[in-house]
């Protein structure tokens, strides 16, 4: 196990999901206690002292967040949690909805009580249909069992939950998008000022967090902020759920403790490169974030400082692991199909961007590639990078001039020779010396 | 004291502006194309990009300025490097999928990306991949069309049917490149009685209306500000019709006459920047088959012998009554009150009653009055309804809108109108009068505001302004 385990420190059986197993592990006694004996400052003030950073991307510290939102100030409260995990290479969070369903119910409560929340949402994917039933039928449990609706545990708190299933936009994972589609709009994110947090869903004070995120709340109110900081490094308290994927012998999800050796953690806890090959790159936190090479990682510990300082971020946690014999272009090319799918197409930039770096890059990879096209990458990359309305452009940019910076070899090979470097494939082969 | 700067310029701001608009107000250009002063901040076109100066030696950020709230004492530059970088940035971008077919485009020439890009980019298009295809000619409505690869999507349209004229008409379908504005399948935008504004304030040929579809090049054309005679709201107009210097003899004789198309003229206190269907549809009422010869018992005469007739009728006349026109300009009422009104009893009658379908009355503009001037005409001619005295022996009628049936038995009757009907030949007199676009004048609307339309076309030989009419009865009733 890569370090201590704060959310996945049960064994995963047929029934583990359910209430009784949740309960007889200790589940909903943080709520009891919190509602019997703590204020709503006094939940903040805890989770801001944890130190807990976002975990869906952007590691935005969850106190500061909150601590927008002024209680009190005679108008309703939203919370969100964010499920829409569309993010390539992530699923961790389907982790968490698949078989800890009331860690996330028992958080949210805890969210909403501290910040004066009447009614939470959790907006979940379309896709997921096995973490959707697992979710809403945990929600049902919880509401007979009487953790949601009037007078929650005797007390005066009160709060319903309502499970919206989107309907398969990647954009819509975006916080301010997600809103406008629980509103029943079409998922266009929305300009920033006013924050989300300021005026969000119906134009309502509305916090809106990682799945990940909030479920480190009950464990945080389990812990004491104290005992959490001692998990983790100092600059990233905590564990972070990372997905692996790709030419890795063991794919899955993993609890990695902030400050765990990354080379170890690939090359130990999830059994080494698949087919005896060598490691090549590794894009670490969702193909948005900047791609590190089988030397980048060497010595470097796996939290958000030493991750930046290697020139990448911790970003979702879903990591992709790319074997050596692996065509970048190739590679290139899935991504920016998948950004150009997925661009909602609101401002001019992602829009327009997008399909122009699709569609360079198909030439590319169909052998009409021009000398020049590479810059065209990049030059496009730049134009996005901060222009748009939300992050989305950034990602492509950044994933792709991540990409040409360390391999713009294979871009040149294979524009000059027509074909790829290595071999064209994505998938590997069992090595010869294996 | 100035709130902020903009290229190192106090510059002073209202509340709540943002810097787009307090740099507008001040005289800075910056461009935009889904900003639009009566709508929702979209802030989808990235075009309006302004930089702002980082504080205490902080680096420089850009931002939107359409979305950009104003604090104290910052530092906004419009025109530097990086601005001018980035605009041109975001032109090539729009432009990418853009078919620069102005050649054949209805918005040449007024068109916001022409303006823009010659401001920044003016250079050829730098792609080398082939554009994205979409639909060139698709019927929105029975009104407008769209052209979706000239479309930026600024969804201005869009915002338009949600704010301004609520039918919820239009959205935009599927994603990124593809992405397409389409109208709702109940057909709302098909009966949006303001629809026609999407044309406007489309900023590039995206949206055309079929009525001007390629019937002429703006630059032909020149606009006279008139007033809608369609309601009592009286909007103010811009009616088009060819230059003076672009009349040719090789054109259609029609073509040098007509009223090309009519637009929105701004005004706030009357109608802001929208005008309604009908008004767009002028034409189709100015463009009636006239009346151009003045008639004494369906015999032709001349307009003096007819000024002559009716002279001695009204001269002769016990007892005559005036029905008049509340399509007449508030000079022409004046004139009539002051010539006549002494000698005859008069009563204003409604000269159009709304057509059958018709949007009767709404919250934005249009009212259930279908005159523009019945406020003035009831000013000076009281608000009665029709109703013939006993012994009536004389009725002059001006305008339309007059079932002839009510006439008194033996009444003789003077007729003015400026159209083909079939009561012209059955009036003692009959005199055609001009029509709005042939005369200036003012009408005063509902509101009691009034505004003024100019002559845009000549007046026909045999037509004579009814002022004029009135005019040279009052010399015979003075020297009778």
């Amino acid at each position: 196990m890569p370090g201590r385990q704060l959310i996945m420190d049960f064994p995963v059986t047929a029934t583990s999901h359910l209430l009784p197993d949740y309960l007889a592990r200790g589940g909903y006694e943080t709520l009891k206690k919190a509602l019997s004996t703590l204020t709503p400052e006094d939940v903040t003030k805890e989770v801001t002292a944890s130190g807990v950073l976002g975990h869906g991307g952007a590691a935005f510290p969850v106190g500061r967040k909150w601590a927008v939102v002024k209680l009190n100030d005679g108008q309703p409260h939203y919370l969100c949690a964010n499920a829409d995990e569309g993010e390539p290479g992530t699923f961790k969070d389907r982790w968490i909805l698949e078989h800890s369903p009331h860690l996330l119910l028992e958080s949210m409560l805890l969210a909403c009580y501290a910040l004066q929340v009447r009614n939470c949402f959790v907006y979940i994917r379309g896709e997921f249909d096995l973490p959707y039933r697992r979710l809403q039928a945990a929600v049902e449990e919880a509401y007979a069992g009487g953790w949601f609706g009037e007078n929650i545990l005797g007390t005066a708190f009160a709060c319903d939950i309502v499970v919206y299933r989107g309907a398969g936009s990647y954009v819509c994972g975006e916080a301010s998008a997600l809103i406008t589609s629980i509103e029943g709009k079409k998922g266009y994110p929305r300009n920033r000022p006013p924050r989300l947090t300021v005026r969000g869903l119906y134009q309502r004070p509305t916090v809106i967090n990682n799945v990940e995120t909030l479920s480190n709340v009950a464990v945080i109110m389990r812990m004491g902020a104290e005992e959490f900081r001692k998990v983790g490094v100092a600059k990233s308290p905590g564990t972070q759920l990372v997905s692996i994927s790709g030419h890795v012998n063991k794919p899955g999800v993993y609890e990695v403790e902030y400050g765990y050796p990354l080379d170890k953690f690939i090359y130990e806890d999830c059994g080494g490169i698949l087919g005896g090959q060598k490691l090549k790159c590794i894009i670490p936190g969702g193909i948005s974030t900047k791609v590190m090479t089988a030397s980048d990682i060497v010595g470097v510990t796996y939290d958000h400082k030493a991750m930046e300082k290697a020139g990448s971020q911790v970003g979702s946690g879903g990591m992709v692991v790319i074997a050596e014999g692996t065509c970048m272009v190739r590679l290139l090319q899935v991504m920016l199909r998948f950004y150009h799918h997925e661009s909602c197409g609101q401002c001019t930039p992602c829009r327009e961007g997008m399909g122009w770096m699709h569609r360079v890059i198909d030439r590319i990879v169909a052998g009409d590639g021009r000398p020049e096209d590479i810059d065209t990458l990049i030059r496009i990359s730049n134009a996005n990078d901060g222009t748009t309305i939300c992050g989305m452009g950034d990602a492509a940019g950044y994933a792709t001039v991540g990409i040409i910076a360390k391999y713009r070899d294979e871009f040149e090979h294979f524009i000059a020779n027509k074909r790829s470097k290595c071999g064209g494939r994505l998938e590997v082969e069992e090595a010869a010396h294996a | 004291m100035p709130d902020f700067f903009i290229n190192g310029q106090p510059v002073h701001a209202e509340k709540g502006q943002t810097v787009l608009q307090a740099a507008l107000a001040a005289g800075f250009y910056i461009p935009y194309f889904c900003w639009h002063p009566n709508l929702s901040v979209a802030g989808n076109c990235r075009v309006c990009v302004v930089e702002v100066e980082g504080e205490n030696g902080g680096e420089n950020w850009s931002e939107i300025a359409c979305n950009m709230p104003i604090s104290e004492g910052m530092r906004v530059l419009t025109d530097s490097e990086g601005v001018r970088a980035q605009r041109k940035q975001t032109l090539q971008f729009i432009l990418l999928n853009h078919p620069v077919d102005c050649g054949i485009c209805d918005k040449a020439g007024e068109c916001m990306l022409q303006d823009h890009h010659y401001a920044y980019n003016g250079e050829p298009s730098v792609s080398t991949v082939p554009k994205v295809k979409a639909t060139k000619y698709h019927e929105l409505s029975e009104r407008v069309v769209l052209d979706n690869e000239r479309c930026i999507v600024c969804s201005r349209c869009v915002r338009f049917t949600r704010e301004i004229s609520k039918s919820h008409g239009l959205g935009i379908q599927n994603r990124g490149d593809h992405s397409l504005v389409r109208a709702t399948e109940d057909g709302r935008f098909n009966r949006d009685a303001y629809s026609d504004n999407v044309v406007d304030i489309c900023p590039v040929g995206a949206l055309l209306a079929k009525n001007f579809l390629h019937k002429a090049r703006v630059w032909y054309l020149q606009a006279t500000p008139s007033v809608c005679p369609g309601c009592a709201r009286g909007c103010t107009v811009n009616l088009w019709h060819r230059k003076r210097e672009w009349k040719l003899n090789a054109l259609d004789p029609k073509q040098n006459t007509e009223i090309a198309r009519v637009t929105p003229l701004e005004n706030a206190e009357v109608n802001g920047p929208w005008i309604c269907n009908k008004g767009r549809d002028l034409a189709a009422i100015f463009e009636r088959p006239r009346a151009l010869q003045p008639l004494l018992k369906g015999r032709p005469a001349s307009l003096d012998e007819a000024a002559g007739a009716a002279r001695r009728l009204i001269d002769e006349a016990k007892r005559p009554v005036a029905l008049v026109s509340s399509w007449g300009s508030n000079e022409e009422l004046a004139a009539l009150k002051a010539r006549l009104g002494g000698r005859v009893t008069s009563f204003v009658k409604a000269d159009h009653l709304p057509a059958p379908g018709e949007v009767l009355e709404d919250e934005l503009l249009i009212r259930a009055d279908k005159n523009p001037n019945t406020a003035t005409a009831q000013q000076l001619f009281g608000s009665a309804p029709v109703a013939f005295p006993d012994g009536t022996d004389l009725v002059l009628v001006w305008g339309e809108g007059f079932d002839f049936t009510r006439l008194p038995r033996g009444a003789k009757l003077i007729y003015l109108n400026s159209y083909l009907a079939p009561e012209n030949g059955h009036a003692d007199v009959f005199v055609p009068i001009s029509i709005q676009t042939e005369r200036a004048g003012s009408y005063t609307n509902f509101q009691g505001h009034s505004s003024r339309f100019e002559r845009c076309l000549p007046k026909p030989a045999g037509v004579i302004d009814a002022e004029m009419f009135f005019a040279n009865l009052a010399v015979a009733a003075e020297v009778a």
